[in-house]
């Protein structure tokens, strides 16, 4: 069974299904003539294809954590080999949540006076920043860059984060409460890995201690 | 890609039989003395109407040059958040169980004649209902043209005759988290409460809406009675209203409690005072498609010329 699982999640056209599924979903409005699709149809896909970013986006940054908590499990490994399909996927969406936004801005002197509000700015930096990602997420840009200072520059993703839940929280009017569901799960991990790492810190600055006592008595 | 391509139902206001027409047609009915034919009219003209009366569309407020919002639309596409927060869920929810029928309206505080009673006996006591084409304009930029059945709030401060006292009228919405599903949510101060200084109430334009395309306001669009303020943002037009109190001081409405940095007391429509997330300065229309469904915003909403005078001299960057 679980080797029938690993199997299908090491399969690319799987993965490749799945990553398209929440964008053939955007026909299903279309097709149902859904009213609220209907009533603004650039609103409705603006935000639904922001949502479904984000979602992705946070999946992909739970793959660390995931590894390093559970470092033997196979799942998680064969999920983990498409983790760069998955983040190239997410900005695909992001960039069709920031198509779907110019159109519904429509008017060039409106979307410049958006850039000056809060709102606005996050999402466009965090648009930014995924855009330097995805277009170094080739293996000649971790050659060309050396593997540390790659992953330096890619762990402005955490800033990416940061900045998206800013911009789909303040967009909640009643509370961020769909937010915090959204990026509950990530945090955890996140908590949970650093735990982890401090904890192993400890343990082996510990032993280390201990093993320099017995030295100094002999 | 999406094409918006109207629907063969969808009749531009330019096709409505103008009222004049439609009248003479009742009195040609008559003058040839057909009974049936004319009963079976008046009878579909009395089914149209809210609650039993009439309505006839005040030909003071048609917007001729503007095509209505499809009656679909309207009715699905709602902000109601005692029962979603979600635009289509309203529509779902407010119809499951909840019965805004039969329905006591309070109207009291610093009147002479304070009233409570049935919505239906309101109607009747301020004299029937008419009807009045308004733009709606939401504060999340959105725009929608209505035909609205009601009153005009006027007549109802007429009969109850506020005192020297009263600069303030406080509206206030039902309470029932049972039947209302977002109202268990205690994200806000249940219930809904709106206000409006005294000489807005009682501007010709504030209108008691108690349906809407001549027939009954439906649960989702505020039933059974409902405010519609054309110039101000969407807000202000309170859903589903029990009471009615004048004060003498500020009510604190619903939104300005929960982001007094986004929303304000006089919420008026204006397209040079931008929300902190979004310019104002153009709104879509509601149903105009995946393109160029964008236009200017105006000042008040268009209502400029029957509402400008209350605001002269308010700065209305400071007081939005």
């Amino acid at each position: 069974m679980k080797e029938k699982l690993v199997h299908i999640f090491r399969s690319k056209l799987f993965i490749y299904t799945v990553l398209a599924l929440p964008g053939l979903y955007t026909l299903y409005p279309i097709l149902s003539q859904n009213p609220t699709f209907l009533a603004d149809p650039a609103k409705y896909l603006l935000e639904y294809v922001g949502k479904t970013a984000t979602l992705l986006f946070i999946f992909v940054l739970s793959l660390s954590p995931m590894r390093a908590l559970i470092p033997n499990s196979q799942i998680i490994a064969s999920i983990n080999r498409h983790r760069r399909v998955f983040g190239v996927s997410a900005f695909v969406y992001v960039v069709f949540h920031l198509s779907f936004y110019l159109i519904y801005e429509g008017i060039l002197s409106q979307i410049v006076e958006n850039f000056q509000k809060p709102f606005i700015l996050s999402g466009a930096f965090a648009f930014f920043i995924l855009f330097i990602l995805t277009s170094t997420s080739t293996d000649w840009a971790v050659r060309k860059f050396g593997y540390t200072r790659w992953k330096r520059i890619h762990r402005m993703a955490y800033l990416a984060a940061l900045l998206i839940f800013y911009h789909q929280a303040v967009q909640e009017k009643t509370g961020a409460v769909q937010t915090v569901y959204f990026f509950a799960p990530l945090a955890v991990l996140e908590f949970a890995r650093v735990s982890k790492y401090i904890l192993k810190k400890k343990t082996l600055k510990n032993v280390s201690s201990k093993s320099h006592a017995a030295a100094d008595r002999r | 890609m999406f094409i918006n391509s109207k629907k063969n139902w969808e009749l531009p206001e330019s096709a409505v039989t103008p009222e004049s027409v439609y009248q003479s047609r009742r009195a040609f009915f008559k003058s040839l003395g057909y009974g049936v034919a004319g009963a079976a009219l008046s009878a579909s003209y009395l089914d149209g109407a809210t609650t039993g009366f009439p309505t006839e569309r005040n030909p003071k407020y048609t917007l001729r040059e503007l095509d209505l919002t499809p009656y679909d639309l309207v009715t699905s596409y709602n902000n109601f958040y005692e029962f979603s927060t979600d635009k289509g869920g309203p529509k779902k929810l407010a119809n499951k169980g909840w019965k805004p029928e039969p329905w006591t309206v309070e109207v009291s505080g610093l009147v002479r004649n304070p009233i409570k009673m049935d919505v239906n006996d309101l109607i009747k006591k301020v004299g029937g209902i008419e009807q009045r084409v308004y733009r709606l304009r939401c504060v999340e930029a959105w725009s929608i043209v209505v035909p609205w059945d009601g009153f005009p709030l006027r007549k109802l401060i007429e009969l109850v005759e506020p005192i020297a006292d009263a600069k303030f009228v406080k509206f206030t919405s039902f309470n029932n988290p049972e039947e209302a599903p977002g109202q268990r949510s205690k994200n806000i101060d249940w219930p809904y409460v709106e206000g409006l200084t005294l000489s807005e109430a009682a501007n010709e334009l504030t209108f008691m809406g108690t349906g809407l395309y001549g027939k009954p306001m439906p649960n989702q669009n505020g039933a059974p009675i409902r405010l519609v303020v054309p110039w101000k943002y969407g807000f202000k037009s309170i859903k589903s209203i029990v009471h009615i109190d004048f004060t003498s001081k500020a009510p604190i409405n619903t939104w300005q409690a929960l982001q007094p940095r986004e929303y304000g007391f006089f919420a008026n429509v204006n397209p040079n005072v931008s929300h902190p997330r979004w310019s104002q300065a153009t709104e879509r229309i509601i149903g105009g498609g995946f393109f160029n469904s964008r236009k200017e915003t105006l000042m008040f909403n268009g209502y400029e010329k029957e509402v400008g005078h209350l605001y002269r001299g308010l700065d209305l960057r400071k007081f939005y």
